[in-house]
């Protein structure tokens, strides 16, 4: 194609690829030159410190426990996103009375943010007067109300649970995409040949949705390691930085404790995290438009 | 086993699920229901005793809700119509034209939606303000526009691939200009793609928390969403009858465009994760 004609869908594109180099390239280079500068509490860069940031922040206690229970979060919410998914997607694949409400009513929570569901959530797990404690109490299962977010022993299990019933959703859509490109000739094949419902799932249903469960996997981690408002409506990261991930402890750095450069070394170092995931998603769902 | 028995099984099976994601929207109603005086009461109760619609003509005067709906409106249909305007010419392009270097571009088009704005926070914060746009819906407009214009050409172009290049060339062939063909043959067969991504850009900013969270400073404003988490967050005593009817009026209009549109939606998310 000749040059002049290449003109015009260059000028199509040129606005959105600025857009997007913009809004992402200009954070990432201001990151990059704070992390290795001193900078004061004010934003502005004074001396070149090379690693120092970095190595302020591996000594960070505090850091650490947030790293550790970071992994934790993103491991729990992942699994526990998928495990409840798959067979909650395999019912809703079924043919039964009702099954379209039933759908809607798993897939609403997308629509409905995140920060609603914390802000629901935290007044229904309200110590005194939350509706949880009424119910446990209405059934005997406990004679005293529960403080469940006052101790980050039950408050971190608490908000994975609140984190994965926020992934749900959109994993279960994943899925019902995927048994819904299962060939159902092999399957009746399968079936005549006696397979049973459990060598079925376990030798043909699971290899065949292999690629989408990487899809999930990915993208669960991709988000579980980004929730900020889960945490941040239920407990702001406390008591005593108790429930702080790496994106609250992130906030609190530089917002609160005004340590622009330590909060710049650790966000360049999420954000080769995220992209490191990215890039994994990128090839998945590469492939899988290739097929 | 009869199709009935089938049906009752499977429901059975749902129904932990079903109870847990119900229960949050009973917690909602039934709170947004109740005076004051009954939501403090020790054992809390279920149905409230005298319904009480006040908390719903509460929000607008005591805590000017509708203003933070307004805010949240405003900036949600900006970056809406800002994001459209960028990605239906680029997604035009690469469904359309043989470009160089598409497999790169369609490659960072997928990595960089995949990118949210926690881990850039702190940068876009210092650029913002640089640019004197802090607590300023302006910078809102820009930065969800930047962080959904990807995920739009990609949904939009996967769409435009399937339109038929003949219906326009056709076009040409009865003497229609490029923009004429452009604007009567090919917009009208892309509304439906056009729709679905709108409503995707648009429930990404309704449902923000970290931008508005960091961008915005005075209540005057306020998204729907921070007026909300400043309510539970700030003061010791919170007046949970009152944030629940601002929850629900907040959550009932999305929750509506999603019961009409799911199917749309659901294939639109679909495409998004998948391919």
């Amino acid at each position: 194609m000749s040059r002049p004609h290449l003109l015009l869908p260059f000028a199509m594109l040129l606005p959105s690829l600025a857009l997007v180099i913009w809004i992402m390239g200009y954070p990432v280079t201001d990151l990059m030159r704070m992390s290795v500068h001193a900078v004061n509490r004010f934003g502005q860069a004074g001396n070149f410190v090379g690693a120092l940031n970095f190595s302020k922040l591996f000594a960070d206690p505090l850091f650490w426990a947030s790293f550790r229970r970071t992994v934790i979060w993103t491991v729990c919410v992942t699994s526990g996103t998928i495990l409840i998914s798959i067979p909650v997607a395999l019912v809703l694949s079924q043919d039964f009375a009702g099954r379209s409400v039933a759908r809607l009513i798993v897939l609403l929570p997308w629509a409905v943010s995140a920060t609603m569901t914390g802000i629901v959530w935290r007044w229904t797990l309200n110590g005194q007067f939350g509706m949880l404690n009424a119910l446990l109490l209405q059934f005997g299962l406990t004679d005293q109300p529960i403080e469940f977010l006052a101790t980050g022993e039950v408050a971190f299990p608490v908000a994975i649970l609140i984190g994965i019933l926020a992934a749900v959703p959109l994993t279960v859509i994943i899925f019902l995409g995927a048994f819904s490109s299962l060939p159902g000739d092999v399957f009746d094949a399968a079936r005549i040949d006696g397979a049973g419902p459990l060598n079925t799932f376990r030798y043909m249903t699971l290899p065949l949705i292999r690629p989408f469960v990487n899809i999930a996997i990915v993208l669960n981690v991709i988000y579980a390691f980004n929730s900020f408002a889960i945490i941040w409506i239920l407990t702001q990261g406390g008591p005593a930085n108790s429930t702080d991930i790496l994106v609250t402890y992130l906030y609190k750095v530089a917002f609160q404790y005004g340590k622009m450069a330590e909060a710049s070394a650790m966000s360049l170092m999420m954000f080769a995290f995220l992209l490191v995931f990215c890039i994994l998603y990128a090839r998945f769902a590469m492939r899988e438009r290739a097929l | 086993m009869s199709y009935a028995r089938k049906s009752f099984l499977f429901w059975l099976l749902l129904s932990p699920l079903l109870i847990v994601i119900l229960l949050p929207y009973a917690v909602m109603l039934s709170t947004a229901l109740k005076p004051a005086t009954e939501v403090f009461t020790f054992p809390p109760r279920w149905l409230p005793e005298t319904i009480d619609l006040s908390n719903f003509t509460i929000i607008w005067t005591k805590i000017d809700f509708g203003r933070a709906l307004l805010n949240s409106l405003y900036v949600s249909v900006g970056a809406t119509i800002l994001t459209l305007l960028l990605a239906i010419p680029a997604a035009y392009a690469m469904a359309r034209y043989t470009l160089p270097a598409r497999g790169a571009l369609r490659l960072f088009l997928l990595l960089t939606q995949m990118i949210s704005p926690v881990v850039l926070i702190i940068g876009i914060f210092r650029m913002m303000s640089a640019q004197g746009l802090i607590n300023d819906h302006r910078s809102l407009i820009l930065a969800y526009s930047g962080f959904s214009v990807a995920f739009a050409v990609w949904m939009l172009q996967s769409y435009f691939e399937t339109i038929p290049r003949e219906i326009e060339e056709a076009a040409h062939i009865d003497g229609a200009s490029w923009f004429a063909s452009l604007r009567h043959i090919f917009l009208p067969l892309a509304m439906p793609a056009i729709g679905v991504t709108a409503i995707f850009t648009f429930i990404a900013a309704w449902t923000d928390f970290i931008l508005a969270f960091t961008l915005l400073r005075t209540p005057d404003k306020l998204t729907a969403t921070m007026k909300l988490f400043y309510l539970v967050s700030g003061t010791y005593h919170v007046d949970w009858n009152e944030v629940m009817a601002a929850t629900l009026v907040t959550t009932v209009p999305i929750a509506a465009i999603f019961i009409l549109l799911q199917k749309q939606i659901v294939g639109g998310l679909a495409l998004g994760a998948v391919k």
